[in-house]
């Protein structure tokens, strides 16, 4: 938290809709909006360059400044990304008062996963929990969690309570004891041929007749008589 | 293999396969995964040869998911058979897989291996794929 606050430079959206919207993408650029409690949503359109350079920083909150307006605080609240292609299609951003706290997913990372016993020893360490939910203040949110395995053997599961939470940070968990963060299960016993042979036998059994799957109620379809009468 | 345990009808319309996926786009269980690039159908087969050349390439240690499950089923007509006479007798199993589906998952083997065994499971494929890493976990 050393550095200065990234700012995000952003023009206003005026036209609205899908079309609009594909047109915007096309030319390089990322609709999206920003609201807080009390005002209203504000749409604005950004370059998905420098989008995608603030939120590389790593940073949860940084500044919005949109053309004709004041400077303001914000952090991300959702992100719709391309399924295929993974670009940014739009960004929700949230204005946040920099003296009153806030929620936000904080991602969990795992520290001391090569000296850790059990992982010598071939188990498989299971990252159950990647983000958690804290409060704080927009400043101090931190970017990441540290959860240290170590020390961990097989079959042992290490909680959120024993993960370490910087001052002025609270966990919004009701039970950390009941939260799971990582496992250290012992390593899959392998199954390698018998499966190969179980599917052949399998598959000539079901290529000669009607599926294995059972119907449920009467479909009328009463033997697969009509479809063999070829001559 | 993969099929349904029972089903209300035995026999499907084929239906079109217009759009991206809508859901599962993301790694959601593992910490890599193999996504779609294209759309078709997958059957139970070859779901069943990409695990395979999967777990037989991490060997031991790691944990797989398959996120896709092939609940259509698909038929097909004898050979050398005259048109008509009703639909063609039951085939297999397939699942409808969209651009952008994230259809294996794996987490607990270095990133190299678990490159591989998923290269390894996309030329089981019928579709073209790509290997793709959690998000925030670069």
């Amino acid at each position: 938290m050393a550095r200065g606050r990234d700012t995000l430079k952003a023009a206003p959206r005026v036209e609205f809709g899908s079309r609009t919207s594909r047109r915007l993408r096309r030319s390089g650029r990322v609709p999206g909006v920003v609201y807080s409690g009390g005002s209203e949503a504000r749409p604005f359109q950004v370059a998905e360059r420098e989008v995608r350079a603030v939120l590389a920083g790593g940073q949860a909150l940084f500044d919005l400044e949109l053309e004709g307006a004041k400077r303001v605080p914000v952090v991300v609240k959702e992100q719709q990304l391309h399924p295929v292609r993974d670009s940014l299609q739009h960004i929700d951003l949230q204005e946040v008062k920099l003296d009153e706290a806030i929620q936000a997913e904080v991602a969990v990372e795992l520290e001391g996963a090569e000296v850790s016993p059990g992982v010598k020893e071939g188990g498989v360490l299971e990252h159950v929990t990647r983000e958690i939910t804290v409060e704080a203040l927009p400043t101090e949110i931190p970017e990441r969690l540290v959860a240290d395995v170590s020390a961990m053997e097989i079959n042992d599961t290490l909680q959120l309570s024993t993960v370490a939470v910087p001052e002025g940070v609270t966990l919004i968990a009701e039970d950390p004891e009941e939260v799971t963060i990582a496992t250290l299960s012992p390593p899959r016993v392998e199954e390698e041929p018998e499966p190969a042979v179980e599917e052949e036998a399998e598959l000539v059994g079901e290529e000669g007749e009607a599926p294995a799957a059972e119907l449920v109620g009467e479909e009328g379809e009463g033997a697969e008589s009509g479809d063999s009468g070829g001559e | 293999m993969l099929m349904p345990k029972r089903v209300k009808y035995r026999k499907q319309m084929r239906g079109r396969m217009r759009g991206n996926t809508k859901g599962g786009s993301n790694v959601a269980f593992g910490e890599y995964g193999l996504k779609s690039l294209e759309r078709g159908w997958i059957t139970n087969r070859q779901i069943e040869a990409a695990r395979i050349a999967m777990t037989r390439k991490i060997k031991r240690g790691g944990k797989v998911w398959i996120n896709i499950f092939p609940d259509k089923p698909y038929t097909k007509k004898p050979a050398e058979t005259r048109m008509g006479s009703g639909k063609g007798n039951l085939e297999g199993w397939v699942a409808v897989v969209k651009p952008g589906k994230v259809m294996f998952e794996l987490a607990g083997v270095p990133e190299d291996l678990a490159r591989e065994a998923l290269r390894l499971a996309g030329h089981k494929l019928p579709v073209k794929v790509k290997f793709v890493v959690r998000e925030g976990a670069e």
